[in-house]
């Protein structure tokens, strides 16, 4: 074979898609030719290098926004076979709360950022302390409607509320149990997965760590079980260890969830 | 429906039995979908730009389109090769788009953690710097060709059919952008090769 031949090969050697007999011959050709053994060597040098550019995960964002996309989609879509006419101002007024009170709250809560945000500006000593309080008032306020959207019957206004909940720096027991109890009862996958990611952001809170662990045996739905195991992963959580392996006991369980079940228990136990 | 349902269908149907369902209206079932590929189709956008942030906003951009366009899809190629085509579209958009800017937040942002030693962790960051800026080198359709080949595990035949030109091209554009990114690399490296 001439050089030309085994070099138009030279891809497949290195992604290994040759037959045996093939390989051979590209060794038993280098094993002569110096030119070719160079490139090769330099081939596979580069092909190898690349490998230090692992997979890497994106963040629990992605995903969140991914099912907020999906369910206001959805919600378009039935809105338009319903009037035929999904303009954007029929949209916007979907982001509008339906209850009075949630209406009060909402143009509250604005009109209080209208005044720290005005305050913030201009600065005035003597005033910080009442934009503290006012700062105070918008948190305790803003988790109040978060937690009064994940009380909703449609999936994307509870899919809002978790949203909100990203967002909040030091969340209260309350809203940390309320979110815990969406992960484990809600009835639409994609509001329970937008929980796990948001659980992620507070792990470090006790509380939220064994409702992590405690909520590995009550999932049905192979995504969720595998999100969380992921989260046990990434958070090195060696108490998670017990709840993997029973997991692994039950019955139904998905073969790809075992898998994982299996993986995360040995990089745990490591 | 139930998450029981779901779990079935995930197992026993093929990728473009799914797409054909999205097609159909069952948009909630391109969360399948989503969750078996959009880690794949993140690394791609993360090896071919080095951000994280805008890999992400490239892969919401991407179901976006695929729920968008849904009726354009054609079950008599690999789902796979579809999701990719698009991916490349919102990349060259994105490019076309944004020719001027510098992603600032990016500039700042932290490398994943390491649990080996220090230096270890240093030698790694470095060769992964280095490795990701002479491929950021390439031109594109090379870049994309050997991202998809060494990372994605695509096959020839399904590169090509991306593309829309022959395997044989595809194989020697990958030995190509492998031999190039090389000398690149070397260069980067202060031209010690070995």
């Amino acid at each position: 074979m001439t050089c030309k031949n085994i070099k138009e090969k030279f891809v497949e050697y290195l992604t290994n898609e040759l037959s045996k007999k093939e390989r051979e011959e590209i060794q038993e050709h280098v094993a002569e030719c110096e030119e070719c053994r160079r490139e090769l060597e330099f081939l596979t040098e580069v092909w190898t290098e690349l490998g230090v550019l692992k997979e890497e995960r994106p963040s629990p964002q992605l995903r969140t926004r991914f099912y907020t996309m999906l369910e206001q989609y959805k919600q378009a879509e039935s809105e338009k076979e319903g009037r035929d006419k999904g303009s954007l101002f029929s949209r916007l007024k979907n982001l509008w709360p339906k209850k009075p009170v949630f209406q009060f709250a909402l143009t509250l809560g604005m009109l209080v950022l209208g005044l720290v945000i005005g305050n913030v500006w201009t600065v005035i000593p003597q005033q910080k302390a009442i934009t503290t309080a006012l700062v105070d008032e918008v948190r305790s306020m803003r988790q109040t409607l978060a937690m009064s959207l994940i009380d909703r019957e449609s999936a994307s206004e509870r899919l809002q509320g978790i949203n909100m909940s990203h967002t909040m720096v030091d969340p209260d027991d309350k809203l940390l149990d309320k979110l815990l109890s969406t992960l484990n009862t809600d009835p639409s996958v994609s509001v329970r997965l937008a929980a796990v990611d948001a659980l992620y952001l507070f792990h470090n809170h006790p509380k939220v760590k064994q409702g992590l662990i405690d909520s590995l045996s009550q999932q049905s739905s192979p995504m969720v079980q595998a999100s969380l195991i992921d989260l046990m992963v990434s958070i090195r959580e060696r108490k998670a260890v017990d709840a993997l392996k029973s997991l692994l006991d039950s019955e139904d369980i998905n073969p790809e969830i075992k898998d994982r079940a299996e993986q995360g228990i040995q990089k745990l136990s490591f | 429906m139930t998450a029981e349902q779901r779990i079935n269908q995930m197992e026993s149907l093929s990728d473009s039995e799914i797409m054909e369902k999205v097609k159909d209206g069952q948009v909630e079932k391109l969360a399948i979908l989503f969750e078996k590929h959009h880690v794949k189709v993140f690394n791609f956008f993360l090896r071919l730009t080095g951000s994280h942030n805008l890999s992400e906003d490239l892969v919401q951009n991407v179901f976006v389109r695929i729920l968008k366009y849904r009726s354009t899809y054609e079950a008599r190629g690999k789902f796979v090769v579809w999701m990719f085509r698009i991916a490349r579209n919102v990349h060259v958009d994105y490019l076309r788009k944004n020719k001027n800017h510098f992603d600032l937040d990016d500039q700042f942002e932290e490398p994943e953690g390491q649990d080996d030693s220090p230096v270890y962790a240093f030698e790694q960051k470095q060769d992964k710097e280095l490795i990701q800026e002479a491929l950021s080198r390439l031109p594109l359709k090379k870049r994309e060709a050997l991202i998809l080949n060494r990372f994605q595990d695509m096959k020839y035949k399904e590169i090509a059919a991306l593309f829309g030109c022959k395997e044989g091209t595809i194989k020697a554009n990958i030995h190509r952008a492998v031999k190039q990114l090389g000398k690149i690399y070397f260069e980067l490296q202060g031209g010690v090769q070995s």
